[in-house]
């Protein structure tokens, strides 16, 4: 047994009583948060895993039914066209809405007139309610009364029977109102990001003689890898939880052309009655999201930078 | 340049923030619970929740009777909670059984299988099984029916409304055509539908539509058109598909041309867009129950109001009934409150200030005519209406599935030329007759 010296003893106590206290500290200032989110977010989430291998309808018991609903699904071709308009959604609407959110914050961060009202426009239908959105949309889309069917039909483009109710314009329409709602945010991102660049960054690739293309493409570019990383998997997992404004625009009309997962959640859980199956198929859509969003991780972890 | 460590600072919550999203959308199934229902019993007076949709001009009508039945005596008070439609039908799922629940809710007949299958109703048998509460034989059988799922009847009759052909006079007027008559049969439907449909500007999208029919959303407007031609959505027994029949088949047929090749109405319409065409004169006709007077008379249309066109083997219209159904929770003390509720409802005294007050027609056939002030009720509620009117699946099991994922989306699909209509209805059969089978 060696000896240890008392003073020692008590350094190491004193040590450990102060670290204690610290992550005593810690927790309790992280509790609020931990509490809301393990009621609010976790428990559910228990919940609709047992659910998923249930045939739980809310009004009787549930009654475990193994793997049938996810067995179900897998020969439901409403869960295949759902989950194709939700690849297509999602395709089309990240890859857009990242870009435009990157052009708009390389716009706008240079000095020029009216820059903070045009900031504030393009942010502004992101602190609106999709839903809200939608409604509007609703009305301008109109093929009777609304602005924009009118506006379009002088230059010639005419929809006999309104947008949202044409199969082949319906998903396209409720993509754009997706986009739009969302730019403003990820352009507020890329701007934060765009002034953390040190400015002698581009000062010194100025001084080596590089263009406006140039200085993008090797500084600008390669620098806001951190936000672009943050910003593709939050809008690839905003896109594949699209609902809000299709819900209201064409309730995944007409004949489910524009009938996402979310969509498909919510018929079968509150329209049908089968929480359980529906539960069954979030499940899905979970393990989608959380697939696509370690790809993306493992793709831009290669390219993280700090500087 | 790289950093290990930064890559899960920015990545962690970024996946933390996408799994939590998702399921948020799946969050709020919540925890069932068995409920005593909040019908409060306190001092003596049981207070009945009661939730309907009539949320239109018909709305005050029918306060007007619970108003009269809450100052009639003090034992019981019903509060009414009126909410659209489709707001009701989504939080009923969700609140019959928790305390907070309703008593009474108000139900369209179609819905009740559904609801009643999966036990969230209790039956109303007792109802009309004795005179204790009233003689319910004045009452039409066709809204007591209406209710039955599985032998027992769920529900008192709350309301009945058939369908009529409105048209306005003077688009018929300016067409040409007589602003009195208006068409009788499919094929004079057919001869006036050329004259009333107008495109103006010649881009293809008529200014004018003959009439406005919906194909989502909506009181059901295609389906009495099969039986008009013999076929149907299903058998009368409820229990057969035959929406692939030769008869639904050709009826079919025949009105997807006129909508596609005459652009008779528009394609895409929900209820409430058909409305509003024929609000705006840009439709001149539009079927519809006895709900939209009030609207149409208000935006000064000057229609004339008809039987619906006849088709090759018969002239019937429909029939929707709204049922009144109790939470399967509510306690004896509250069963016996409704009932009494229920009785006033269909007393002489209830439905005349109902059919008076909304100009539904009266539900018992033995209020005398000359008491019967609102003309719209005795020309919805006439006797050649009534007994040539069907309700729509009434007693099949997921109606609401059938008519919303199935029958409403093979329609659109077939009035978008996206397949023919016998490979769209077809299958469309098949999934009806699976969504029957699985009860």
């Amino acid at each position: 047994m060696s000896y240890v010296p008392a003073p020692t003893l008590r350094r190491l106590d004193h040590r450990r009583s102060v670290s204690a206290r610290r992550s005593r500290t810690a927790w309790f200032f992280l509790a609020p948060s931990l509490i809301t989110l393990a009621l609010f977010m976790v428990w559910p989430m228990v919940q609709s895993l047992y659910f998923s291998f249930t045939d739980y309808n809310r009004i009787q018991a549930a009654r475990w039914v193994g793997l049938d609903n996810y067995a179900e699904l897998l020969g439901d071709s409403n869960v295949w066209n759902a989950l194709g308009n939700t690849a297509l959604y999602t395709a089309v609407v990240t890859p857009v809405t990242v870009a435009l959110a990157l052009a708009a914050a390389l716009y706008l961060n240079n000095a020029m007139a009216f820059r903070g009202f045009t900031r504030t426009a393009l942010f502004l239908p992101f602190v609106v309610s999709l839903g809200i959105i939608g409604i509007a949309f609703s009305f301008l889309m109109d093929p009777n009364i609304g602005l924009v069917s009118h506006w379009l039909s002088k230059i010639g483009i005419v929809s006999e029977q309104g947008f949202l109710s044409d199969p082949k314009l319906a998903m396209g329409t409720v993509m754009v109102v997706g986009v739009w709602k969302n730019v403003g945010f990820y352009m507020v991102m890329y701007l934060a990001g765009l002034q953390s660049i040190p400015e002698e960054l581009h000062e010194a690739s100025r001084l080596d003689g590089a263009n406006t293309f140039q200085r993008f493409r090797n500084v600008t570019w390669p620098l806001l890898s951190n936000q672009t990383m943050l910003i593709c998997i939050l809008a690839a997992t905003a896109s594949l939880q699209a609902f809000d404004q299709i819900f209201v625009m064409t309730h995944g009309g007409p004949y489910f052309k524009t009938e996402t997962l979310v969509m498909l959640i919510y018929r079968s859980g509150f329209s049908e009655l089968r929480l359980g199956y529906g539960a069954a198929i979030s499940w899905v859509l979970m393990l989608l999201v959380f697939a696509l969003s370690m790809i993306q991780v493992g793709y831009f972890r290669k390219k993280a930078v700090t500087y | 340049m790289f950093s290990r460590g930064a890559r899960w600072r920015v990545g962690a919550p970024a996946v933390a923030v996408g799994v939590v999203l998702a399921l948020g959308a799946c969050a709020g199934q919540g925890t069932s619970g068995s409920s005593e229902g909040d019908g409060a019993t306190a001092g003596g007076t049981t207070t009945l929740t009661f939730w309907h949709g009539m949320t239109g001009p018909d709305g005050p009508a029918v306060q007007q009777v619970i108003d009269a039945f809450n100052a009639s005596q003090d034992e019981i008070k019903v509060e009414a909670e009126p909410m659209p439609w489709d707001v009701l039908y989504q939080k009923v799922l969700t609140s019959v059984s928790t305390p907070n629940g309703p008593d009474i809710i108000a139900m369209s007949s179609s819905n009740v299988p559904q609801y009643a299958g999966k036990g969230a109703l209790a039956t109303t048998d007792d109802f009309y099984a004795s005179s204790t509460y009233m003689d319910t034989s004045p009452i039409a059988d066709t809204a007591i029916g209406a209710s039955v799922f599985q032998g027992a009847n769920y529900g008192v009759p709350f309301n009945i409304s058939t369908m009529m052909l409105y048209w306005n006079k003077d688009l018929f007027a300016a067409a040409g055509l007589d602003p009195e008559v208006p068409p009788a049969t499919w094929d004079e439907f057919e001869a006036m539908a050329e004259k009333l449909t107008i495109d103006e500007n010649g881009d293809g999208k008529p200014e004018q539509y003959a009439i406005a029919m919906a194909d989502s959303a909506t009181i059901p407007t295609y389906q009495p058109l099969l039986w008009n031609n013999g076929g149907g959505v299903v058998n009368a027994e409820g229990t057969t598909s035959i929406v692939d029949s030769p008869e639904s088949i050709e009826a079919l047929e025949y009105w997807v041309s006129l909508l596609r090749d005459k652009k008779v109405s528009p394609i895409g319409l929900a209820g409430a867009d058909a409305d509003k065409l024929f609000q705006t004169e840009k439709a001149a006709m539009e079927i519809v129950g006895p709900w939209m007077t009030t609207g149409f008379e208000e935006a000064g249309i000057d229609f004339g109001l008809a039987r619906p066109f006849a088709g090759p083997t018969g002239q019937d219209t429909l029939a929707d009934v709204v049922s009144l159904t109790l939470n399967a929770n509510v306690t004896d003390a509250e069963k016996d409150a409704a009932y009494t509720f229920f009785a006033y409802w269909n007393s002489v005294e209830g439905q005349t200030t109902w059919a008076n007050g909304s100009g539904f027609p009266a539900l018992r056939t033995d209020i005398p005519a000359a008491d019967l002030t609102n003309k719209y009720s005795s020309i919805f509620g006439s006797a050649e209406l009534l007994d040539n009117s069907q309700v729509y699946l009434a007693g099949v099991p997921n109606a609401g599935t059938i008519t919303d994922s199935i029958f409403y989306p093979a329609l659109q699909r077939v009035l978008n030329g996206d397949g023919t209509v016998p490979e769209v209805f077809g299958q469309a059969s098949k999934d009806i007759q699976a969504a029957i089978d699985k009860g």
